[in-house]
């Protein structure tokens, strides 16, 4: 059936059924979703990506800020943790919203097939670290940058706090550009910069990051509605099934295995993204 | 306040909001879909425009750009976007209902954090900076 002749309500039906979906996967593997919504949605559907990018922010908004709660009481979130990273993020999400805007649609598509692609691989390749026992930076201890978190699947508890805060807070102004750009949540560069760069323990970096995307989305969300480039009836189906589907994600966070979750992830990641680059490249429109 | 204390006060206002915010995208968007308003771009119109750049969009359809959808609360999509913009909100709430905690517990410090950061989301919402392209 040609894509013109599929009635138009078929479309926010199939737009729900994916971002419920997606909102489960996003929470268990720690991204905001975004990641995985631009380039699926980007491809097989057919909107513009001006308005996929839009989407797909608000969707990363919408899936983390219904995780939070959840996160915050179980002590997954540290709000001493997001605060300053989220200020600069936002900063960084709001310029890169406005840059996105400026770049023409063939090279945004080329770039997000190439991002997706790496993002991938950056995953496939990381490592955790729960080395929890770094001392902090002087920065890092002005701003209380520490916590404990009771982690009922290993049945531990762990005392944590963070260093290299400066390095930290430049990653996450370069991670909310590159998300305010491409309409991501960001959360695949996230976790890595507060579990590996800046020694958070890996389920607190994966609860901050989810915590710090609601932040940060925030910012640029508002560019993208200013510009007219929201469109409800493909944002708000995403948003009602990423905010359904990360409730229940967020719940299963502490029991689910990652690793199932991660290669799931990975294998639809580069799917999209390769698809994504070949209709940036003009190969497969 | 203590790190718990700040946490559950966060969560607590963050679940309202995000509720609120959710049910009222429910309604909003099936007083869209269920035709029970008019749409400012007619649902059945839209296939044809939704592949267009968002600035091609707005010329073709007069689509409103900036707060001019505010204009717009009695077509369908005007009041989705209304919708959309509350969620755009909760953070600025949250962080508004966390400022005066964290002052009277005299924590300077992540006051002028959440103070700075509600600034950046004021100055974001206003669209002073990021207007119509």
């Amino acid at each position: 059936m040609e894509v013109a002749a599929v009635p138009w309500w078929i479309w926010p039906i199939a737009l729900f059924a994916v971002s419920f979906a997606i909102g489960i996967v996003a929470v268990l593997a720690g991204i905001g979703g975004g990641v995985l919504f631009v380039p699926i949605v980007g491809s097989l559907f057919p909107f513009h990506l001006d308005f996929v990018r839009g989407a797909g922010l608000v969707f990363a908004l919408a899936g983390t800020l219904s995780a939070g709660p959840p996160l915050l009481r179980a002590g997954m979130a540290s709000l001493r943790l997001v605060m300053p990273l989220a200020l600069v993020g936002s900063i960084g999400s709001f310029a890169g919203a406005l840059a996105g805007f400026a770049l023409g649609t063939e090279l945004l598509q080329t770039l997000l097939g190439v991002l997706i692609i790496g993002i991938a691989l950056l995953i496939w390749r990381s490592r955790s670290a729960d080395s929890v026992n770094v001392e902090a930076d002087a920065l890092g201890a002005l701003l209380r940058l520490e916590g404990e978190f009771r982690d009922p699947a290993a049945g531990v508890s762990i005392d944590w706090r963070t260093h290299r805060t400066l390095l930290g807070l430049a990653a996450f102004a370069a991670i909310g550009f590159v998300g305010g750009i491409f309409g991501l949540g960001a959360g695949f560069a996230n976790v890595p910069a507060l579990n590996l760069l800046m020694a958070a323990p890996l389920k607190v970096a994966v609860g901050s990051s989810a915590l710090l995307i609601s932040v940060i989305n925030s910012s640029a969300a508002w560019v993208y509605l200013h510009r007219g480039a929201l469109l409800p009836l493909v944002v708000v189906p995403s948003i009602l099934g990423v905010m359904l589907g990360s409730r229940i994600g967020a719940r299963l966070l502490a029991s689910t295995p990652a690793p199932v979750v991660r290669r799931l992830v990975i294998v639809v990641m580069l799917l999209a993204g390769a698809r994504a680059l070949s209709r940036g490249l003009g190969l497969w429109i | 306040m203590n790190d718990r204390a700040l946490r559950e006060l966060y969560a607590r206002w963050l679940d309202v909001a995000t509720r609120a915010g959710f049910a009222i995208s429910l309604c909003a968007f099936l007083v869209y879909a269920g035709g029970l308003l008019p749409a400012y771009v007619p649902l059945e119109e839209l296939p044809r425009y939704w592949s267009l750049p968002v600035h091609r969009f707005i010329e073709v359809t007069g689509a409103p750009q900036g707060w001019a959808w505010l204009g717009e609360l009695a077509y369908g999509d005007g009041l989705n976007l209304a919708a959309i913009a509350l969620l755009g909100l909760v953070t600025p709430a949250c962080y508004a209902r966390l400022l005066p905690a964290l002052i009277a517990t005299r924590d300077w410090l992540q006051a002028a954090l959440a103070l700075l950061q509600l600034v950046v989301l004021v100055a974001a919402a206003s669209g002073l900076l990021a207007g119509p392209g």
